[in-house]
């Protein structure tokens, strides 16, 4: 068990690093595409992108990992997490929750969410 | 692993070309504006506007008055994903919202091309590779008027039909009617009809199941499974759709070859790209036993485009602004198809070549040769990319009157705007975030030629009446807010002086009709309580400060 976990870490930690250099590839390819914009809004878009969509995507297709790769995983968990984000946002709003708090509170509950069916994954 | 490699370069590269040559472009190179920027018609500044208000409001239950031809209280109708997405992403980006909405719907039609491609990949690799630059052509002209004039919600959504695409590929993975229920779930809540199209894709995808014989219990518990978490997710917006726009525009059948006053995409827009789009279409064909996804969207995406004919109108029309997308398969797998006739031992830099020149060719990067002395190419025509940035209808001064009204007068000041050039796409007006009028061009024309000056103008009460502007009592219960209203209350005879602000443009393309608009404003100032608050070099702004006063005398001049 406590092997298992150790090897979801390892995985984790060593796509983290792939997610991290793909920041900084995403970064600079914002800066070729919008080269008259200013550094610190296309760092804030970019970080935008990745904690709204990437992160939380990446950790709610986690538990395919055995089945597809990581840009597989990648692409499809952008996408997929504009849709979840884009739903809860409509229902949280509708039940009261401010659409300001949203950008704080809904990715690291995604992450939360996606990291703990995948250790729960494992233990099954 | 040095395939693998350069598939990842290759991947990389297309990202900075469809990104510098898409949006890049689109934007002026910027993220940033200063005024909504590159929106060329109403509908753009709708959807902003109704994001802007979204963002104010904190959610989306209610529509805004001043969106609602100044009803309060009537339900947010519109499928409402696009705005939260935009209205969060701004939130954390502190980009504008009219900035951020538009980024993130070309944003994920880009994302789209990159999930067709993992589609076609799971074909054969090679096809994807090849197929990959077609996408591009998203932002080529007529196909780019789907970014420019506003049919963003469709757009967006056919990107989240995409996902749903590829969710139906991976179906037999554990719990894939999750990720099924929620890609179809995204569709309904971010443009209804394109849900639509996902349930046509899947009547074909299973007829041809059934048809050759592989249709089993596991397909048909995943699909039901997924019914119904898509039932539940969608059900509360589905009521609110199903007694707005189902209501206000049912199905009719009628004939509509042509999308009148939109210049709109026909297949022969292709061009020269059709010789191996058809090849591969024949060729797919032969293919379609094996079931694979890719074929068999390209297939129905193809029919979904020309349900047009059967009275899905405009509906039909939006699925081709991702016709590149949808059928690229067929250019990938027809050029693939052909080169192989020639090429007997196919290695990547055979796929690598062919992905760079069809690029370069769809990138608009080489100038076909043209007859001279006539604009008659020698080679027929290949679309390519729009490389022309125009930065739309607004400007930076309406934008400061705009704003200076929403941010400067009281919530429930009127506003009444006199002649503009760019008012005719009225959705812009309600970034006054007031409830409006405005003068009815031809009445305002009309006092000119009859050298009038007036107290009361024929006007109009703009608003976003699509789908009906409709109050939800209860879940089952909804009542259109417009039915006792008289049809005056929208256009009619109103006096000028019962309004708390009158907006004048100084400038118009005809002179002489901001020349009236100034010889108004004049008559107006010669009152004491009536004074300028806002002025620039395009629009002034006059505070009436006892509205309902007599404001003005009425003469000729």
């Amino acid at each position: 068990m406590i092997a298992l976990k150790k090897e979801v870490f390892e995985l984790v930690k060593k796509e983290l690093k792939y997610i991290g250099i793909l920041f900084l590839l995403v970064l600079i390819i914002f800066k070729i595409a919008f080269f008259k914009e200013n550094l610190v809004v296309l760092f804030r878009s970019v970080i935008s992108l990745f904690w709204l969509f990437v992160l939380p995507g990446y950790f709610i297709m986690l538990y395919w990992k055995e089945k597809l790769k990581f840009l597989e995983r990648f692409i499809i968990g952008i996408a997929l997490s504009a849709a979840i984000i884009g739903m809860s946002s409509y229902y949280l709003g509708l039940i009261g929750l401010n659409i300001k708090y949203h950008a704080i509170i809904l990715p690291p509950i995604l992450i939360l969410i996606g990291a703990t069916i995948n250790l729960r994954n494992r233990k099954a | 692993m040095t395939k693998i490699n350069l598939e990842k370069i290759i991947l990389s590269i297309f990202f900075i070309v469809v990104l510098f040559l898409g949006p890049g472009v689109l934007f002026g190179h910027k993220i940033a504006h200063d005024f909504p920027f590159a929106y060329s018609a109403s509908d753009a500044f709708q959807h902003q506007v109704r994001a802007e208000a979204i963002k104010d409001m904190g959610n989306f239950r209610y529509e805004a008055s001043y969106i609602s031809s100044g009803i309060e209280g009537t339900v947010g109708r519109y499928p409402p994903i696009m705005y939260h997405i935009a209205v969060v992403f701004s939130h954390f980006s502190g980009i504008e919202v009219y900035d951020a909405i538009y980024f993130i719907v070309v944003f994920f039609a880009i994302i789209a091309g990159f999930i067709m491609y993992l589609i076609i990949r799971d074909f054969n690799k090679t096809v994807a590779l090849i197929s990959l630059p077609l996408s591009m052509l998203i932002f080529s002209f007529p196909i780019s008027i789907g970014f420019l004039w506003g049919h963003w919600p469709s757009i967006l959504s056919q990107s989240f039909l995409v996902l749903f695409f590829w969710c139906i590929m991976k179906k037999d993975m554990k719990y894939s009617y999750i990720l099924i229920a929620l890609s179809l779930s995204a569709t309904a809540l971010t443009h209804t009809s394109e849900t639509i199209f996902a349930f046509i894709f899947l009547a074909l995808f299973f007829a041809i199941k059934l048809v050759v014989k592989k249709l089993n219990k596991n397909d048909i518990k995943n699909m039901v499974l997924s019914l119904i978490i898509f039932f539940i997710i969608s059900i509360y917006y589905l009521l609110i759709f199903q007694n707005t726009w189902a209501r206000g525009q049912p199905y009719s059948f009628a004939v509509q070859p042509i999308w009148e006053g939109n210049p709109g995409f026909y297949i022969a827009g292709f061009g020269l790209l059709l010789i191996p789009m058809i090849i591969g279409f024949i060729f797919s064909m032969s293919k379609l036993k094996s079931l694979h996804i890719s074929i068999i969207l390209g297939l129905a995406m193809l029919i979904g485009g020309f349900l047009n004919y059967i009275g899905f109108q405009l509906r039909s029309f939006q699925i081709r602004f991702f016709w590149p997308i949808y059928l690229s398969i067929f250019m990938g797998f027809g050029i693939y198809v052909l080169l192989k006739f020639v090429v007997k031992k196919w290695n990547f830099t055979y796929t690598s070549t062919i992905f760079i020149i069809v690029a370069v060719l769809l990138a608009g990067a080489v100038k076909l040769p043209i007859l001279k002395q006539t604009d008659v190419q020698v080679i027929p025509s290949i679309p390519s990319i729009n490389r022309v940035t125009s930065q739309g209808m607004m400007d930076l001064h309406h934008w400061q009157a705009l704003k200076w009204l929403s941010e400067n007068t009281g919530q429930e000041s009127k506003i009444y705007f006199f002649y503009g050039d760019i008012y005719n796409q009225d959705a812009m007006l309600r970034n006054s975030k007031r409830s409006h009028h405005q003068v009815d061009p031809d009445d305002f024309v009309k006092a000119i030629q009859d050298r009038k000056i007036k107290r009361v103008y024929v006007s109009e009460l703009p608003g976003d009446t699509g789908g009906g502007i409709t109050i939800m009592n209860s879940l089952f219960d909804f009542e259109l807010a417009t039915e006792s209203l008289p049809s005056e209350y929208f256009f009619g005879p109103q006096d000028i002086c019962k309004f708390d602000y009158i907006v004048f443009d100084k400038v118009s393309q005809q002179q002489v009709l901001a020349q009236y608009n100034l010889l108004i404003a004049q008559e107006l100032v010669n009152k004491d309580y009536i004074n300028p608050v806002f002025d620039n070099e395009v629009v002034v702004i006059l505070k009436n400060n006892q509205a309902g006063d007599d404001c003005i005398e009425e003469r000729s001049f």
